[in-house]
């Protein structure tokens, strides 16, 4: 898929997951997720990471290695490019 | 003997439940009839989009109670169900990702307690945090559940609440199951149908209630909760019920009856009318359809009641007898013909009693 396409099929995923009440262009791709920045939580970090098993076929076990994907929508994209098993 | 201090009742009518505001027009659409949801502003965003229906219902009906009361004793709510839909989804996914990786919202939200923790997580309220679940008389073991407490702690003030949503799957096995009409029914028409199954409806309703009679706008004097399917046994409890608490069947002003349209329960209430013959009936589930906890909707109806003069001529089953203010009222009400409760709610002023 094209990186483009890819970054706003995941946008839609992300506000399909966590019900959030915006749109998927509302999301830039370098705002951070957690934080000053979406502002999700520690149960959003969870669902994301259920996101990306169920979508993408991506297993993330060492919370060391989750910190460094769900930062944003550029590094989540980068992480699903390299590692996507579907 | 529990006091009512407030009530907030989110349900199909507007928001905040008032006597001369019902709304008598609802549209039945799916054999339900659904809330009327306010914008919930008080909860906060990122909290209320992981809610749903019946946890939204609850925690926004007993927020404004909350704000005004932070030093509540104790949260105690009646549910048969709680958030179904959720409890549904998550269990959808079990199944479809076979037992992998699952969301953790739909499971937090998903246990009928959602509605008690997330009160108590809220106004970060660590004390007594109970929810009854026993189908159509989970408000009513609520209720009895605070008055008890209330006994041992006479100073104390408890959160009371019972709520119960629709949910998709839940109403299409309860429609397969002939409790809902097949036909399309107008809630005008509810009571003159001679049909079988009901409207379904759902709703929350919460009280601040206590054992002080110092600024309160009703008290719940008794309550009788049975199990029977014969009419006869129905009969036996309420006499044992109006003896063991010295009730005069001619003191009680009023009867609010939880007639639902069923054809099948209608002799069930109509013996028990038949037991206070100089009591006007009122009817409310044209308001509010038919759920497990629609009797805590009657509470807050007749604790708006309590004091009332100008009663809306759509509650009454047969336009009304003496009217006059009301003092002293019984609830009844029976969930599918196996489950019974009788509450006798009067005015919080003793001297209004007396007068009666």
């Amino acid at each position: 898929m094209e990186h483009t396409a890819l970054k706003n099929e995941l946008k839609t995923h992300i506000i399909q997951y966590l019900n959030l009440k915006i749109e998927p262009e509302e999301i830039k791709d370098d705002q951070p997720l957690f934080g000053e920045g979406l502002g999700l939580d520690s149960i959003d970090s969870i669902e994301l990471i259920v996101l990306l098993d169920r979508n993408y076929g991506i297993k993330i076990e060492d919370p060391k290695e989750g910190r460094k994907i769900l930062v944003d929508v550029n590094t989540m994209v980068d992480y699903i490019e390299k590692n996507r098993k579907k | 003997m529990l006091y009512i201090y407030q009530t907030s009742c989110i349900s199909p009518q507007p928001f905040p439940l008032a006597i001369n505001n019902f709304n008598t027009d609802i549209t039945v659409a799916h054999h339900g009839i659904m809330v009327v949801e306010p914008d919930y502003a008080d909860i906060p965003v990122n909290i209320l989009r992981r809610m749903g229906k019946a946890v939204r219902m609850g925690v926004g009906a007993a927020l404004p109670i909350i704000a005004a009361h932070r030093n509540i004793d104790g949260i105690v709510i009646g549910t048969a169900n709680g958030s179904m839909e959720d409890s549904i989804k998550f269990l959808n996914q079990i199944v479809d990702y076979k037992e992998g990786m699952l969301t953790p919202t739909n499971f937090v939200q998903s246990t009928p307690n959602a509605v008690a923790a997330q009160l108590a997580l809220l106004s970060e309220n660590k004390l007594y945090n109970t929810t009854h679940v026993h189908r159509g008389l989970a408000f009513e073991n609520a209720l009895l559940d605070v008055m008890m407490l209330c006994a041992d702690q006479p100073q104390s003030q408890f959160l009371l609440g019972g709520l119960d949503e629709i949910s998709t799957y839940n109403h299409a096995i309860e429609y397969l199951g002939g409790w809902y009409k097949s036909d399309s029914i107008d809630t005008n028409k509810l009571y003159q149908s001679t049909s079988v199954g009901t409207i379904a409806g759902e709703g929350a309703s919460m009280f601040l209630v206590g054992q002080n009679p110092s600024g309160a706008i009703a008290k719940v004097s008794a309550i009788l909760s049975l199990h029977a399917e014969d009419m006869g046994e129905v009969a036996d409890g309420l006499s044992r019920f109006l003896i063991a608490n010295d009730i005069d069947p001619n003191a009680i002003d009023t009867l609010i009856l939880g007639e639902n349209g069923d054809i099948r329960f209608q002799h069930f209430y109509q013996n028990v009318a038949r037991a206070f013959p100089l009591s006007n009936q009122l009817r409310y589930k044209h308001l509010c359809g038919e759920y497990t906890t629609a009797s805590s909707f009657a509470l807050s109806l007749a604790s708006l009641l309590i004091n009332c003069e100008n009663v809306p001529s759509h509650l009454y089953k047969d336009n009304g007898k003496a009217k006059g203010t009301i003092n002293n009222i019984l609830l009844y009400n029976t969930f599918k013909g196996l489950q019974h409760s009788f509450i006798y709610v009067q005015s919080a002023n003793d001297m209004a009693i007396n007068a009666t």
